[in-house]
């Protein structure tokens, strides 16, 4: 049997999807077919693993979850796939991970909902400039999908074999068409955003890395470094108060300035952290670690 | 009837039974079943059973039509080439006769596991064959239920079609090709005990590369620009390869200069969907590394991975040290295995093999990982395709340093374009 692609997809793509396309098995495979007609069996996600539970006791079968800029991949890995859920397991978080795993669904009775999940193959660290390749690589990937979509709906008859013959993969030509047959709506703008959304994420981290190279951004990698600094800062801050229920962003701002930051400087930290994947805000004004 | 129209259906009539019959005598009796009302077709198949041609000539499939799978296979084909070798199947040594047959449709490779007594030449006409998939691509099969009957007459050559080298797919039967000879060697090999002169070699225009074997001498130059008329393709492994044969017209055509053959460019989707392709450039990312890879032993006899220190076939041996990296190249469309020899880990990796084998198989796993792993990589080579999918064998391979900054520019821009 060949072996199926591994797809780019974002998160926010992916988690759109309610179409899949049952295979008997062994030898046809099962697809999720995004609205923007992504035939999926396998994914290559690089994204910050945010945290990882076990939700049997034990640890034979894991829960963990995987952030991109757009959204958030639930990965779920039992003794199956027991490298994979030992590795899982030993990754302290946040931290850069790719990984390369089968699509999963699940449709609770009664109720025509499809969710869709990750069973992962493989896991493995990898650096923030790796991670902002695979964006890259994503985005453009998004890109190429939307075309093809635009182009299916200039025919007046839609088919697999035209777009085909624009130079598009065999897989997504006929997940563009089984998408345009399956989805009532589906907005281009929305994944268009998300792209743009995406790209913005890559240049912050490329400065604090250094790798701009002009002389007029130079000054701002200092100031990266300090932000880093300052970030380390708060961290401890919110890490001293947190406790089960998280802090208030009030009582950060508090702390922050016994230390000497000023509340402008930590609300632009908190917002970096954020984007990190290092804090979250599970009740708005409430602040806690990942 | 228009005499034009008639005309063409003379012509096809005649292409098939040959000199049997003249063109006169065959309007003739053509005119005459129009007369009384015949219609053309059911006309024309009672012509060419007069004659001696099966009336199930009609009702035979053009091998362009065949899919895999297809049972009670009926065609009517010219043997371009037959070989035999021998196959152990289950600790049996067996005979296999393997070879291509073309009609005016297209060429196709059959496999038969007995000695049809047909050779090179021959038109045969085909009854109860089987197609399966092969390597990418349709296969006709002989099985014990074959029936296979030689036919006086030949079958109609179709005006070759023009191709560039980047739409060359295995099956098509009648070629043009223009390019540049960029190697050519004459070699001699033994066809079913008979010494024969082939001459083989590369060829190229602007849109890729592919091998070709000529069976005729006619007088290939390197670096001469021809175009060659009535060739067909035959494909290795899913690589498509240009042969052609003293049927074929070689004209030397007078251009000035070189001309550039680039190497061409190709998303993986493309070679999965084709089966294969020669002297190609992909750009993918490494996205798992597979069992294999690190520091090996090779049998000195033969070159196999020793398992435990043994080779396979020569037992025990003193194995030559060797290291490599296995892994599946990615680019999102499509994916391929890929293997890379000592000389290319150790660029990839940027270590010696000396250093290599001083650090322990852990230490160079991370090195790995360090190095290659989810890292996109720009490689050169050749695709073949096998049960499992697509291995590229990469003659060049260099890790992409992409500038993220001017790529997201680039793609922000054509997204301003979409909305």
């Amino acid at each position: 049997m060949r072996r199926e692609t591994a797809w780019r997809v974002f998160a926010g793509e992916y988690l759109d999807s309610t179409l899949e396309i049952k295979g008997d098995g062994a030898k046809t495979p099962s697809y999720v077919v995004t609205p923007l007609g992504a035939k999926v069996n396998r994914l290559f996600i690089v994204g910050v693993l945010t945290d990882v539970e076990n939700i049997v006791e034990g640890g034979d079968f894991i829960r963990a979850h995987l952030s991109d800029p757009t959204g958030v991949f639930t990965i779920y890995s039992g003794q199956f796939q027991k490298e994979v859920t030992e590795k899982l397991s030993t990754i302290e978080v946040p931290s850069f991970v790719a990984l390369v795993g089968k699509i999963r669904t699940y449709t609770p009775e009664d109720s025509g909902t499809l969710y869709v999940s990750i069973r992962p193959e493989t896991v493995y660290e990898v650096s923030a400039k790796i991670r902002d390749n695979w964006i890259l690589e994503t985005a453009w990937r998004t890109k190429e999908r939307i075309e093809a979509f635009l182009e299916a709906t200039k025919m007046n008859e839609p088919n697999a074999r035209e777009l085909e013959k624009l130079g598009y993969s065999r897989a997504l030509s006929q997940g563009v068409i089984a998408a345009i047959n399956h989805y009532p709506m589906i907005s281009v703008d929305r994944y268009i955003d998300m792209i743009q959304d995406a790209l913005a994420y890559i240049k912050p981290m490329e400065e604090e890395e250094g790798f701009i190279e002009t002389e007029v951004e130079k000054p701002k990698d200092e100031g990266a470094k300090d932000s880093n600094e300052v970030e380390e800062k708060i961290l401890e801050v919110i890490r001293g108060e947190e406790g089960e229920d998280g802090v208030s962003w009030e009582t950060i701002i508090e702390r922050c300035k016994t230390k000497g930051i000023k509340p402008e400087v930590v609300e632009e930290a908190l917002n970096s952290l954020m984007d990190k994947g290092l804090i979250y805000e599970p009740v708005l004004g409430i602040i806690r670690t990942t | 009837m228009a005499t034009e129209d008639l005309k063409t259906h003379i012509e096809e009539l005649l292409n098939i039974l040959g000199d049997k019959v003249t063109a006169e005598e065959l309007e003739k009796e053509f005119r005459r079943f129009l007369e009384y009302g015949v219609p053309i077709e059911q006309a024309k198949k009672t012509l060419l059973k007069k004659h001696g041609v099966s009336s199930n000539y009609q009702d035979r499939t053009l091998i362009v039509d065949l899919q895999p799978n297809e049972k009670n296979v009926h065609i009517l084909a010219e043997v371009l080439s037959i070989n035999k070798k021998h196959a152990t199947v289950r600790g049996k040594t067996r005979e296999i006769y393997y070879g291509l047959l073309r009609d005016e449709s297209g060429t196709i490779p059959f496999t038969a596991w007995k000695d049809l007594e047909i050779e090179k030449g021959d038109v045969i006409e085909v009854t109860n064959a089987y197609t399966r998939e092969w390597q990418g691509n349709v296969q006709l099969n002989f099985g014990d239920r074959v029936k296979i009957e030689k036919k006086e007459m030949e079958i109609p050559t179709s005006e070759p079609k023009s191709y560039k080298i980047k739409d060359l797919h295995p099956g098509i039967g009648s070629v043009e090709l223009e390019g540049v000879i960029l190697e050519v060697e004459r070699r001699n090999v033994d066809v079913n005990g008979e010494e024969k002169t082939v001459f083989s070699g590369i060829i190229g225009d602007e849109t890729g590369k592919t091998p070709f074997t000529a069976w005729y001498d006619f007088n290939l130059k390197k670096e001469g620009r021809y175009k060659i008329k009535g060739g067909y393709i035959k494909s290795w492994r899913g690589i498509p390869q240009l042969v052609f044969d003293e049927n074929a017209t070689v004209e030397e055509l007078d251009v000035e200069g070189s001309v550039p053959t680039p190497i061409r460019r190709v998303p993986l989707h493309i070679l999965v969907e084709d089966g294969g392709a020669f002297d190609v450039e992909i750009e993918g990312t490494v996205i798992e590394l597979q069992q294999g890879s690190g520091l090996i032993n090779r049998c000195p006899e033969c070159n196999r991975v020793l398992i435990n220190g043994e080779c396979k076939i020569h037992g025990a041996v003193e194995g030559i040290e060797d290291v490599r990296i296995k892994c599946i190249v990615d680019d999102g469309t499509g994916a391929a295995s890929i293997s890379f020899n000592r000389e290319q880990t150790e660029k990839l990796i940027g270590k010696k093999m000396e250093e290599i084998k001083e650090m322990s198989e852990g230490e160079f796993l991370d090195e790995i990982r360090d190095k290659i792993l989810a890292h996109p990589l720009r490689i050169r080579g050749n695709a073949l395709t096998d049960s499992f999918g697509v291995t590229f064998i990469p003659r060049e391979v260099v890790i992409v340093e992409r500038n993220i900054v001017d790529e997201t520019f680039k793609l922000q821009e054509k997204l301003e374009g979409l909305q």
